[in-house]
């Protein structure tokens, strides 16, 4: 008896040594993807700053269309103004972290898998999910939407009383959350990649899906509310961390969100696993 | 010498739709489709050991391409075994995915827009390869494949040729156990062939990695490896030395010849085998032995235009193995 909890107790601390170590080499990994996406981010430098010129214009066209709305009505579905502000800027960051880690690689999935250089990511000594994502690591494909983010949810803060302590780490917390659904929901998408080899439409989903999250989650009722939070999550993406920071958030709708995180992610691993193994590679 | 990889059996069979043409082909399809099979490989088995340098010979939609996929893990098969340096290769560890590489001559694994060093110094951190290995493989091939004044220049301005030399080094940094080439020469000149050849052979030699190459010209066959496999429509043709099938069924070589004016016909078949006659344009199958001599000779005969001389093509060994 005294044996096994020892060698289980030394198995434990040996798994938690290997995750620490698994950590570690992720994290040199993206580093090393980083420089690499960023050196080839700038051979089309003046690609770059249209991208962040346009991304604050779109940004802000929607702040204005808000603004009209507002102008007519006090509140949607009960969310003021200024609670709008840093639901529409959370989207914003949202995105970008999504760009920063694995969206862009999705985008191209489909072209790596038409023609066969998807083959690459199956030889290599890393996750074929993980080294998909980092291999199109992109700065600044959404980095002005980030920025005008920042500042929205930043300007929208400063005129809410709502605030506590804990709610800039809950709000990182809850971010990390929605990128756990976003990843997973694009796993689940991009799964279908294997069966049908075209993915464009497949992504078009995915945008409208991020698009439509900038509205609150709380406009949706009945099965529309089911729907979308437990199917197609829009209502959490950026719902859930803007609802802490305007001090919306309730213990229900914070222990949904996080189910809902945890479950996409970890279905979406596993189906994106299975449906590799029906990779069927490009022949020649 | 212990077995480096070992195949037993193995099969794969693709499953794919079967379309009609025209867009009422389409929309049909998008209701009802007619499933088909396509078997890859029916059932093949081989021994490789460790250092050895063996072709994978064939006629392209032969198996040799999905055969070095699933060796490496790319494809699932349908059934049989494979073992390479004692993993399962479809379990895709990453314990074996760090002992092999596989460089295929139609796909670029280096980023296109940077230079070539970008790419080695990425898979110095993919592979966790230790600085000093590193520096000390990355001189050895610098020097080996010359490509000195080729890796600082973005990938994408380089020729075929300049470009699979990079491709070479980068695959082999991880001084892999194992390597897979897939049509390593395909789409180069007749000399950037012959550079590869000799790079490929040169570090079987000094390395003793164990290569397994497809290819669908004899020439690269013959010129490296003493072990040949050749493989046709999903079955293994013949396994043995390269000397014996090219002794039995390719002894002979193609010489095209094209005359200026009339010429005394009976005159040529002492040289070789007439196989077809056009007028003025004449193919001859002679013996590989003299061939320098008779071409020499059929030059000061006859009134010849023009005269290349083409080596067998793999079509023909297959076509001559069937019938004996």
């Amino acid at each position: 008896m005294e044996l096994f909890t020892k060698s289980s107790a030394v198995r434990t601390f040996y798994e938690g040594v290997n995750i620490l170590k698994t950590i570690r080499r992720y994290t040199g990994l993206y580093k090393a993807f980083l420089f690499q996406n960023l050196k080839e981010d700038m051979i089309y430098r003046s690609n770059f700053i249209t991208l962040v010129v346009m991304d604050i214009a779109f940004v802000s066209i929607s702040v204005v269309l808000f603004k009209i709305i507002f102008g007519h009505v006090n509140s949607i579905a009960g969310w003021t103004f200024h609670q709008s502000v840093i639901l529409i800027g959370t989207v914003g960051i949202v995105r970008e972290m999504a760009y920063l880690t694995f969206r862009r690689g999705f985008l191209e999935l489909g072209n790596h898998i038409r023609t066969g250089t998807f083959d690459t990511f199956m030889v290599r000594p890393i996750l074929p999910n993980i080294h998909l994502a980092f291999r199109h690591i992109s700065l600044s494909e959404s980095l002005g939407e980030c920025i005008m983010g920042v500042i929205l949810v930043v300007y929208g803060f400063m005129h809410l009383n709502t605030w506590s302590l804990l709610s800039i780490p809950l709000y990182v917390l809850f971010l990390i959350n929605s990128l756990m659904v976003y990843y997973g929901f694009s796993l689940l998408i991009n799964s279908i990649v294997f069966w049908v080899i075209k993915s464009q439409e497949l992504n078009t989903i995915v945008y409208f899906f991020m698009e439509t999250s900038r509205y609150p989650g709380d406009i949706f009722r009945g099965v529309g509310k089911i729907l979308f939070t437990f199917i197609i999550p829009i209502g959490i993406i950026a719902t859930a961390p803007a609802s802490i920071l305007t001090g919306r958030m309730g213990w229900k709708f914070a222990a949904i969100s996080i189910i809902v995180g945890v479950s996409f992610l970890s279905t979406g691993l596993y189906v994106w696993k299975k449906s590799i193994e029906h990779y069927s590679s490009a022949s020649g | 010498m212990p077995i480096s990889i070992q195949v037993k059996n193995l099969r794969k069979t693709f499953d794919y739709f079967k379309k009609e043409p025209g867009l009422a082909g389409s929309f049909k399809s998008l209701f009802w489709r007619e499933k088909l099979y396509n078997e890859a490989l029916k059932g093949i088995s081989f021994e490789i050991q460790e250092g050895e340098l063996v072709g994978f010979l064939g006629p392209n939609g032969a198996g040799k391409t999905t055969t070095l996929k699933i060796l490496s893990g790319i494809l699932y098969p349908t059934g049989g075994e494979a073992v390479v340096i004692g993993h399962v290769p479809w379990k895709r560890e990453p314990a074996y995915q760090k002992q092999f590489a596989i460089v295929m001559g139609q796909k670029n694994q280096l980023w296109w827009d940077l230079p070539a060093q970008e790419s080695f110094t990425l898979n110095k951190e993919i592979y966790e390869i230790d600085t000093r290995v590193y520096k000390n493989n990355l001189d050895e091939l610098i020097e080996l494949f010359d490509i000195k004044e080729l890796i600082d220049v973005p990938v994408r301005k380089l020729s075929m040729g300049q470009r699979m030399k990079c491709e070479l080094a980068a695959a082999l940094l991880h001084s892999p156990k194992v390597l897979f080439l897939d049509e390593p020469t395909i789409g180069l000149d007749i000399i950037s062939q012959e550079k590869i050849r000799k790079y490929i052979e040169g570090y079987n030699r000094l390395k003793k990695t164990t290569v397994l190459l497809t290819s669908h010209y004899m020439r690269d066959v013959e010129r490296l490896c003493k072990r040949v496999i050749v493989i046709n429509n999903g079955v293994i043709i013949y396994d043995g030395l390269v000397e014996d099938l090219m002794n039995r069924y390719a002894d002979y070589k193609t010489i095209r010849l094209r005359f200026s004016r009339e010429y005394n016909e009976n005159g040529l078949e002492k040289y070789g085998n007439v196989v077809e006659r056009d007028g003025l344009n004449v193919v001859i199958k002679a013996s590989k032995e003299d061939i320098a001599k008779h071409t020499a000779k059929i030059l000061s005969e006859f009134p010849v235009e023009d005269l290349s001389v083409e080596d067998v093509e793999i079509e023909d060994v297959i076509s001559k193995i069937f019938t004996g």
